[in-house]
């Protein structure tokens, strides 16, 4: 589209600029004006944290047009306060804790300013309803929530401004909730993630990837794009000068694919360029010729006799198997008075933490290949770097960028490779951006689970043995896998001392996007497993959940499922602390809804309708029954 | 049946601390700079659980000064030493532990100088919140005058740490081994209510009692047990990452489906502290135990809700109300039997 001439008040002052009026609002003031508080998280008017006020109204700036902005009052997350000030909402969300990694942050500030402006009054569940448009990944919503409320009720006068100052300290600041020092950068916008920065000269970059599951790459060129005005460099596997592979556990993963792609999405070719829409303008260049092979798209499949095989140097398609072993199963399960069998399965999750990846690279004047980049592990990124460029490691540099939001998902090396390729050949500083569909179908997911489950128990509940077998579907790359069978296999039956047990966990490798590491690592879905068992256990043998759990459990002096001997065991405590906590009404397992006596007390909220919540009206005009 | 239902489950769980089967290791080093202010540099990695705060609040409780007053130089791979990967619930344990034991020595020294400078037994001496005593003695200076005194003295008051966590390996047959060094322990109660016309789940209420060991911040403790159980949540009722044939369907949060502030439950947290007698500062750890047993306490209280058991995740309204039919068809069919 052709340029024209936008003027509007950003932040209170006057702006004009000449832009592409197609261009979204928050390019807009992300590019040209520099205002990075204001970030992208899904690009698609799902998530808010791009939310700014127009004229007033707090919008998605992703969903809007620069040019509808002509005139308007705009005012960003950087307008809210004075330089080096806080305003009341701010500090409320500084005194409870309310921002973990903080890229969620700057649009729920703006989210709770609306709803403190257009209705100050708002009780706590309208305060939600209100604030439902924006995502959290990180805090699970209740203390921000919470600020909200605080300033609502300082604002309103309802509470005296001093509720926002910090806790004296006691004698120590060890138990102490000291706020968090990072806080004030987050809730004004003024922390500088990755893709919220700048270098001098800088190239932008934008990845070619692999519309195929599982294909031979026959031929690429490349020349098509490079002949075009802008593009500065393509980059493809042939660039690699060391030992291309990377994987938390086997570096079966190359930094782009190597004469076969795995997965839908696994990057093929990446391009930089002087401008981000000329990288991907030059994507549609570049011709790759693919001969698609069968695929592999459920684990069971993977281990059967003929399957295809996604790695040559796994045949059998398997990433880990690991095996524990404990006492006598079969001893066991003769001395049960009840055996139980079940199966049970747990899905594939996105990490969906608010930042989408992104990084920086560059070489420096002592020739360091430099990158920057949210990752969970650049000790281990420098060393395998330095092996895929073929350099010392001291002249390999990783910095770690604000991590807006990781659960394990940023512990792959999925792009830095790239951008210290295109850094390497280009001498100039590279940045790339994931979109939020980039960085769901290219990064790892947790490991979906099958888990077949036998129990043996006597009459009271005691567990005489187990068998829990889990089969993972890995996908393409090994990632985590193997420490993720690791640590499913041992944390497997529970906090619970069984003399005898079989264990066993399998990954394998598939077609579907790669499995790796996700907050538990494999925990989750093992357990998941297990107390699914103890209460089916319970309900067999008219036992109370808790109880069934109280016979069972770990102990000091315990030897755990891989035979190590527990000095102490805090499981009786927790257990006694829940029961307590919730005022547990004790008995067997069973359908009691309707008949037990403990529930919709304290600590429980009143279920909700949706649209049923606005007490006072949504905007001036309109209100909502 | 009523049309709404409700129910509770329990389900207990339990994680090791720092990284698996394997020996574990941080750095960092600490120096009392001027003014009273300190430096830690240590390779963490802030994810959002409020690492840098604990560290500064570790920092200033061991060399007694203010929290604010701790520079955290984090990390960067030419800059700052070792402390590996923000993962495996270990960066509190580890990381807390190695810039607890660097700033003893860097306390140490200076505590050697005024001790000489006061003539008293460097044992006397006690450093909280920026002011510096000996005790038994009227004697007391601000640590801002400590370091310049120190310094003085020629010397620069500094110290490195480190921390190793001693897990061994599993044997290749039968799996044994010693792959931690601690352990937590958890338990979650969820109250939910069942919509039985539309499958609907919500969770109203949920009690998240955890060992961490020692409680360095409440606030932030909390934070991630909030955020673990409402991870937790989302995948026991909604989050469903879809492939056909290896290509994505749900690559989009419009088809992605997470949690958001209407979904959550008033969710109450009980600390329960079972110090690490192995680390300096007893403290555990609690980012990924928080969300282990969030599904299946959800799950156990659908049972007990509406009697069915939901043995694949997530237990979407569909597949509840597929559930709830199968379990009245059979009981039906009982009936039938027996008439
Ligand atoms: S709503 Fe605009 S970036 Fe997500
Ligand atoms: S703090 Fe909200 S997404 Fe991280």
């Amino acid at each position: 589209m052709p340029e024209m001439t936008l003027d509007m008040r950003v932040n209170g002052r006057k702006v004009t600029r000449r832009a592409d009026p197609g261009q979204r609002l928050l390019d807009f003031l992300r590019d040209e004006l520099n205002l990075t508080g204001t970030k992208e998280g899904c690009g698609a008017g799902e998530c808010g944290t791009c939310s700014v006020f127009v004229d007033g109204k707090l919008v998605k700036s992703c969903l809007m047009p620069v040019a509808k902005a002509q005139g308007a009052d705009i005012q960003t997350v950087e307008g809210l306060a004075r330089p080096g000030e806080l305003e009341a909402i701010q500090k409320a969300f500084h005194k409870t804790g309310a921002s973990q990694c903080g890229y969620c942050i700057p649009g729920m500030v703006m989210a709770a300013t609306s709803v403190l402006r257009e209705a100050p009054e708002a009780s706590l569940d309208e305060i939600k309803e209100r604030m439902g448009g924006n995502i959290c990944r990180c805090t699970g919503y209740s203390k921000i929530i919470e600020a909200v409320a605080l300033a609502r009720d300082v604002v309103t006068g309802r509470a005296s401004p001093a509720v926002l100052e910090p806790e004296g300290v006691g004698d120590s600041y060890i138990g102490h909730n000291v706020r968090r020092l990072d806080a004030p950068s987050k809730v004004t916008g003024r922390l500088k993630y990755a893709g919220d920065m700048v270098m001098p000269g800088m190239l932008h970059m934008a990845v070619l990837r692999s519309p195929h599951p599982h294909a031979e790459i026959v031929s690429i060129d490349t020349s098509g794009a490079e002949a075009m005005e802008g593009v500065a460099c393509v980059i493809t596997a042939d660039d690699v000068p060391g030992k291309d592979g990377f994987g938390v556990f086997v570096h079966d993963q190359p930094v782009m694919a190597r004469g076969k792609v795995r997965h839908v999405g696994e990057a093929v070719a990446a391009i930089a360029a002087e401008d981000a829409a000329t990288a991907r303008r030059a994507l549609a260049k570049i011709r790759v010729e693919y001969r698609e092979l069968p695929g592999l798209f459920d684990p069971e499949d993977a281990l059967k006799p003929g399957a295809p095989v996604i790695h040559d140097y796994a045949p059998d398609n398997v990433v880990k198997h690991i095996p524990i072993r404990k006492g006598d199963v079969d001893k066991g399960f003769a001395e049960a008075d009840l055996i139980l069998e079940d199966e049970f399965s747990t899905q594939q999750v996105e990490h969906a933490y608010l930042e989408p990846e992104a990084g920086l690279a560059y070489v420096d004047a002592d020739d360091v290949v430099t990158v920057i980049s949210p990752s969970q592990n650049i000790t281990h990124h420098r060393h395998m770097l330095s092996e895929i460029i073929a350099k010392p490691i001291n002249k390999v540099r990783f910095i770690m960028s604000p991590v807006g939001g990781g659960f394990g998902g940023k512990e792959d090396m999925i792009y830095q490779g790239m951008l210290a390729l295109a850094a390497m050949k280009t001498d100039r500083p590279v940045r790339l951006v994931f979109t939020r569909e980039e960085s769901i179908i290219a990064s790892a997911k947790r490991h979906p689970s099958r888990v077949k489950y036998r129990m043996g128990l006597k009459n009271d509940g005691r567990i005489t043995a187990i068998r829990f077998e889990m089969l993972s579907d890995g996908g393409a790359y090994g990632m985590s896998s193997e420490g993720v069978m690791r640590k499913a296999a041992i944390l497997s039956c529970g906090p619970y001392e069984v003399e005898n047990l079989q264990v066993d966990t399998t990954a394998v490798y598939t077609n579907n996007t790669p499995s790796g590491a996700f907050r538990t690592f494999g925990g989750m879905q093992a357990q998941f497993a297990t107390e699914s068992m103890m209460d089916i256990a319970a309900e067999r043998l008219g036992l109370d959940p808790f109880e069934i759990r109280r016979r069972n459990m770990m102990r000091a002096g315990s030897l755990t499922h891989t035979q190590q001997r527990l000095t102490s065991a805090s499981i009786d405590r927790v257990l006694e602390a829940a029961e307590q906590a919730s005022r547990w009404e004790p008995g067997p397992v069973g359908m009691r809804g309707p008949t037990r006596g403990d529930l919709g007390g304290p600590g429980t909220r009143a279920p909700c309708t949706l649209g049923a919540r606005f007490e006072t009206p949504k905007d001036s005009k309109e209100r909502v029954a | 049946m009523q049309r709404k239902m409700r129910g509770r489950g329990v389900a207990a769980s339990w994680y090791g601390i720092a990284r698996t089967a394997t020996v574990d290791r941080a750095g960092a080093w600490a120096e009392l700079d001027d003014g009273g202010t300190a430096k830690v540099v240590t390779g963490v990695t802030e994810i959002g659980e409020g690492i840098l705060t604990v560290l500064a609040q570790i920092a200033a409780e061991e060399l007694g000064i203010r929290p604010e007053d701790v520079t955290i130089g984090d990390n960067d791979t030419a800059r700052s030493p070792e402390a590996a990967h923000a993962g495996a619930t270990r960066q509190t344990y580890m990381i807390g532990n190695s810039v607890a034991l660097a700033c003893r020595e860097a306390k140490a020294r200076l505590f050697t100088e005024i001790a000489a400078h006061w003539e008293v037994d460097a044992g006397s001496l006690v450093a909280f919140d920026g002011e510096l005593r000996a005790e038994g003695t009227n004697l007391a200076m601000t640590m801002a005058e400590a370091v310049d005194l120190c310094k003085r003295r020629g010397v620069v008051p500094v110290g490195a740490g480190h921390f190793t966590s001693h897990g061994t390996g599993l044997d290749p047959e039968d799996g044994s081994g010693a792959p931690w060094q601690a352990y937590v322990f958890g338990t979650q109660v969820a109250e939910v209510e069942v919509d039985t016309v539309t499958g609907e789940v919500q969770v109203l209420g949920l009690w998240a009692a955890h060992d961490v060991g020692r409680v360095i911040n409440p606030r932030g403790v909390e934070g991630q047990i909030e955020g673990g159980v409402v991870q937790g949540l989302g995948q026991a009722l909604m989050e469903d990452y879809q492939t056909a044939n290896g290509h994505p369907v749900t690559h989009g949060f419009a088809k992605y489906i997470l949690p958001t502030a209407l979904d959550v439950p008033e969710i109450t947290s009980i600390l329960v502290e079972d110090p690490d007698p192995l680390s300096p500062l007893g403290a555990k750890g609690i980012g990924e135990p928080a969300l282990v047993p969030t599904a299946p306490a959800i799950i156990n209280a659908i049972h007990d809700a509406v009697g069915v058991r939901i043995r694949s995740l997530p237990a979407t309204p569909e597949k509840v109300l597929a559930a709830i039919a199968e379990k009245q068809a059979r009981a039906a069919g009982a009936r039938e039997a027996a008439e």
